[in-house]
């Protein structure tokens, strides 16, 4: 415990000079910005701002752009919830009821329990770093491709839980998103799948043209046609931040987030992907009354947003203290510490001790400052709604073309995504929800893979998946969510189950 | 499936067309898919090849879009709406138009210059703006050259993206 | 709109002549990276185009073109228009490796660009688990030989530095069909090497030698000709008993076919400065990179080493089992 202060301390010594703090603050308004812009992610921006911060020095140029990335988490929470367009994987979940909010005039409440959230957890999330951080690095080494595999079928299970309607139908979703997963070059053999020969889509279909398709341009097509339903959104604009019962009701499902997305995050495997969801799963399977959910429940968006944050910063555990970066923000971060002259690896928290306290310090200061940030943008945001629809939507579809095309900068994926924006209409008109296939789709890609690595390693033995204690305890989760799910669905009330 | 009360079945009719397009279409799309991974290996456990989930995944969908569509002629359910062109083809047009113009592009005999954000921007603006039934022209072209100049402030200036504005005017 | 039209015409006029007898650059290079943001290619990219900058007095811009093991990147770079302001920084794979595991590749790196220098070699090194069975190189020679049917190897995917060195390590080694597991990139791969659940790999120095360092995973022998001073502990491949085992991943700057020769004159004055700069030196020395020699900066030193490399991979990727 004194270790840990005496840490603490050197961290807060270091992240407190006013330049470092200043970084942060930059790193953290120019992450909220990126954020809420639909398709420029963190990865863009991280790699445009590399060359400016060569002139800093280490802490603080890594400082900045962690700033800059756990802002545009944040940043993207926004853009769920205003414009129901999920920016990255883990704000899929934010859309179902952080929208619903919005649109029932809800919106500022929506942020501020967003923000409020990801602030507790931040704070949660930075004292299990500190204390925790190093002991848990074994726990990322016991997971193989097998424990892998079995963690995202507990997820795909997640998915029957998000659906809002028939169960059959996210079923199909989620069977459909694994499909799209799989178009591409072949890991293994290099042998392109289900691309039409076509060079754009030989590396497989990017995250944000699917969801800026289906959730984002679908979405404006839809508004298009019912005039009525979205002038709800502007005609009502009720408190612009949470009240005392709000809170009261968003505390357990934060701190339950807060602990299920920072143990996920520390998974090297990108588990910090699955963490919103299954806070989503696990708030509506102990809610009261599951039938609030996907209409605006405030702890589906308190519980999530919580899960995000916390697993947004505890994914840099395997980056500090393995050097292997789980997701392709971290592997940007590896990048910028080799260009200051740091190689991640195992050493970096004995090596460079002001680092890795510094930047932890810092996680702490800087999710102060989102908060600061963006409880007075709450009401900026929430006017930003009162523009008239006919302006609203081109303004959305240029920032998303524009940001698209930033993603690998090519043209092509602006005109990809106006096929599935079609795709996404699609998929409304004949009543499919899109969450559940951005689930498979995000998975199914991570999945394909560790199958094939624990089959090759096993030699072909499904047993492997059994036979490893992590593993089969991960597919006996995944069994009994699917079992309360569906066992309602043997018994005669079959209607009900359905319609929830 | 149907969010409506299930009625026992009596006779075969469809009673929520809805459901049954819905089935029908992810049996035409597991029906694409396997015919475009049909000379993929699927391998063996051991060594799994590139055709195996695609083609698992493939005829899984279909037996879903099966069953889907089968129940549409047992339970009701919702009926298709109608589908609306004016905001499918503006919206989705507009946003084929920037990218066919931002840097260029050929496809055979179409060849388009490499016009840059100046141009594309407005044309994402108007284009899509047309789609709205209370569409103002006069406003909607002052609305595409804030939007554009301030896109180009924002991405190229302050988050420097390497976008191009305006190569055949100004040179970047 | 008349005004407009004469305003423009006579923009565009005075802008053609400007630009017939202007001196090269005028207005920003891009230097197309072909990889995501962060990865070794990308570093070496930066560090070195920054510097460029300097002594062509207008910024080059790094743009992250990533698809197809870096096919896409490089197809887009030199078959630009050959005005100078479009290069690429490409590598091993893009430049060499290419022809043979990508067959309907769009260009030719021998005969269908313009070479401009050799920006830095890497060392690639043999690295194994913590726990596998030999000691040294030699017995790993014999231990895998003999153990095919049991040893996992471990590599980036098709196409990668990784996929590329350790194929051509296995088809000297003759066991092309040894049990590989193919991971998206080499940070899950070696992470899994960490935790031992595969046995070996091959991969870039600045990947894998911190956890050299450290002791997480050990090294076998360092493919170059010479130890790297960043690991000075490890053998060479002639020192440990593997000498036909001569690879280095390298990253160098190429151009559209038909570049002016002012523009090309530059940009490898320009990469020479930069080479020569304390700062980039150091900067590349940390990465573990090896500072390519004169003969190297040239552009006819550059494509004499793509075509050495391509005859030696060319044959072991054809004949590589594509399962």
């Amino acid at each position: 415990m004194s270790e840990m202060l005496a840490h603490l301390s050197l961290g807060f010594g270091v992240a407190l000079t006013l330049k470092n703090v200043a970084l942060c603050f930059v790193g953290c308004l120019v992450g909220t910005l990126i954020g809420v812009l639909p398709g420029v992610g963190p990865v863009a921006t991280i790699a445009m701002l590399l060359p400016i911060t060569f002139g800093l020095d280490p802490v603080g140029a890594l400082i900045m752009l962690a700033g800059i990335y756990y802002g545009a988490q944040y940043g993207g929470s926004t853009t769920a919830i205003l414009v129901n367009i999920p920016g990255e994987a883990t704000a899929v979940v934010t859309t179902l009821d952080g929208h619903q909010m919005a649109k029932q005039g809800r919106a500022g409440v929506a942020l501020g329990t967003a923000a409020i959230g990801s602030f507790v957890a931040g704070c949660a999330a930075t004292l299990i770093i500190a204390a925790l951080g190093a002991p848990l690095t074994r726990l990322a080494l016991l997971f193989g491709p097998a424990e892998y595999f079995s963690l995202m079928v507990m997820g795909l299970c997640f998915a029957v839980v998000l659906a809002r309607g028939s169960i059959l139908k996210a079923f199909c979703m989620i069977m459909l998103g694994l499909l799209l997963s799989t178009v591409g070059t072949d890991l293994e053999t290099g042998q392109e799948r289900m691309t039409f020969g076509f060079p754009p889509l030989s590396d497989g279909i990017d995250f944000a043209v699917l969801a800026m398709g289906v959730f984002g341009f679908a979405e404006v097509l839809r508004n298009l046609e019912n005039p009525e339903a979205r002038d709800v959104v502007k005609s009502k604009i009720g408190r612009l931040l949470p009240d005392w019962n709000d809170l009261k009701q968003s505390a357990a499902p934060c701190l339950r987030g807060t602990l299920i997305g920072g143990t996920l995050g520390i998974l090297p495997g990108n588990g910090a992907v699955l963490g919103p969801f299954a806070s989503y799963t696990l708030e509506k399977k102990i809610a009261k009354d599951p039938s609030r959910f996907g209409k605006g429940a405030i702890e589906g968006v308190a519980g999530p947003e919580s899960a995000n944050n916390a697993g947004a910063q505890t994914a840099f555990i395997p980056l500090l203290t393995l050097g292997i970066p789980p997701n392709a923000v971290m592997a940007l971060m590896v990048g910028a510490m080799t260009i200051h002259g740091i190689i991640p690896g195992p050493q970096v928290m004995t090596k460079n001790p002001d680092l890795f306290w510094g930047m932890i310090a810092s996680m702490w200061i800087g999710n102060l400052m989102l908060l600061i940030i963006n409880l007075p943008l709450v009401g900026v945001w929430v006017k930003l709604l009162q523009v008239p629809y006919r302006l609203m939507f081109p303004a959305i579809l240029i920032f998303c073309s524009i940001g698209i095309y930033s993603v690998n900068n090519q043209p092509v994926d602006v005109a990809f995504t106006a096929l599935f924006g079609l795709f996404g209409y699609l998929l409304i008109k004949l009543g499919f929800e899109p969450a559940p296939m951005l689930l498979g789709f995000v998975l199914g890609k991570l999945m394909e893979e560790k199958l094939r690595q624990a089959l090759i390693i096993s030699r072909g033995s499904f047993m492997t998946f059994i036979e490893r204690p992590i593993s089969a305890g991960l597919l006996l989760v995944a069994v009994a969510i699917l079992v309360i799910a569906l066992l309602p669905s043997m018994s005669k009330k079959r209607d009900e189950v359905f319609t929830e | 499936m149907s969010l409506n009360k299930i009625e026992a079945a009596q006779g075969w009719r469809v009673r929520s067309t809805q459901d049954l397009a819905a089935g029908l279409f992810m049996i035409a799309l597991a029906g694409l898919a396997l015919f475009l991974s049909r000379d993929l290996s699927t391998g063996t456990l051991r060594q799994i090849g590139p055709g195996m989930l695609p083609k698992a995944f493939a005829v899984i969908c279909a037996g879903l879009g099966a069953l889907l569509a089968f129940n549409s002629l047992r339970y009701n359910g919702e009926k298709l709406s109608g589908w609306s062109w004016r905001g499918v083809i503006f919206v989705l047009g507009a946003a084929v138009v920037f990218g066919l113009t931002i840097r260029g592009f050929e496809i055979g005999p179409l060849k388009v210059p490499q016009l840059g954000m100046l141009v594309s921007g407005p044309l994402v603006v108007i284009i899509s703006g047309l789609a709205a039934t209370d569409v103002k022209i006069k406003e909607l072209l002052i609305f595409a050259a804030a939007m554009t100049i301030g896109c180009a402030l924002l991405f190229k200036y302050a988050l420097g993206l390497p976008i191009p504005l305006a190569p055949w005017l100004l040179g970047i | 709109m008349k005004k407009l039209v004469l305003g423009l015409a006579a923009a565009v006029a005075l802008a053609l002549p400007a630009q017939a007898q202007s001196k090269y650059p005028e207005r920003p290079i891009t230097m197309i990276v072909p990889f995501a943001a962060g990865g070794p290619t990308d570093i070496i990219a930066r560090i070195v185009s920054e510097n460029m900058s300097k002594t062509l007095g207008q910024q080059i811009v790094v743009e992250n073109v990533a698809g197809a093991g870096g096919t896409t990147g490089i197809t887009r770079a030199v078959t630009a228009a050959p005005d100078g302001y479009t290069i690429a920084m490409g590598h091993l794979g893009t430049f060499s490796a290419a022809p043979a595991t990508y067959p309907g590749l769009k260009y030719d790196p021998i005969n269908g660009m313009q070479t401009i220098g050799l920006a830095g070699g890497t060392p690639i090194l043999i690295v194994a688990k913590k726990a596998f069975a030999p000691k040294d190189l030699k017995e790993f020679v014999t231990y895998v030989k003999a153990n095919s049917d049991k040893v996992n190897e471990a590599h980036a995917g098709v196409g990668s530095v990784s996929w590329t060195t350790c194929t051509l390590l296995k088809g000297q080694l003759g066991v092309p069909k040894l049990n590989s597991v193919a991971y998206r990139g080499t940070g899950p791969a070696l992470n899994d090497l960490v935790s031992g659940q595969v046995d070996f790999m091959c991969d870039q120095i600045v990947s894998v030698a911190e956890q050299i360092k450290a002791g997480t995973i050990k090294a076998y022998a360092v493919a170059s000709a010479e130890r790297s001073p960043a690991l000075p502990d490890v053998p060479t491949t002639k020192e440990a008993g593997l000498p036909e085992y001569q690879i280095e991943a390298w990253n160098g700057i190429a151009a559209p076919k038909g570049l002016p020769k002012e523009a090309v004159d530059k940009l490898v004055d320009a990469l020479d400065k930069a080479l020569n700069d304390e700062t980039v030196k150091k900067r590349l020395l940390d990465l573990g990179t090896v500072l390519p020699t004169k003969e190297e900066r040239t552009p006819a030193g550059f494509a004499a080493l793509i075509k050495r490399d391509a005859d030696k991979l060319s044959p072991v990727l054809s004949a590589a089992p594509k399962q």
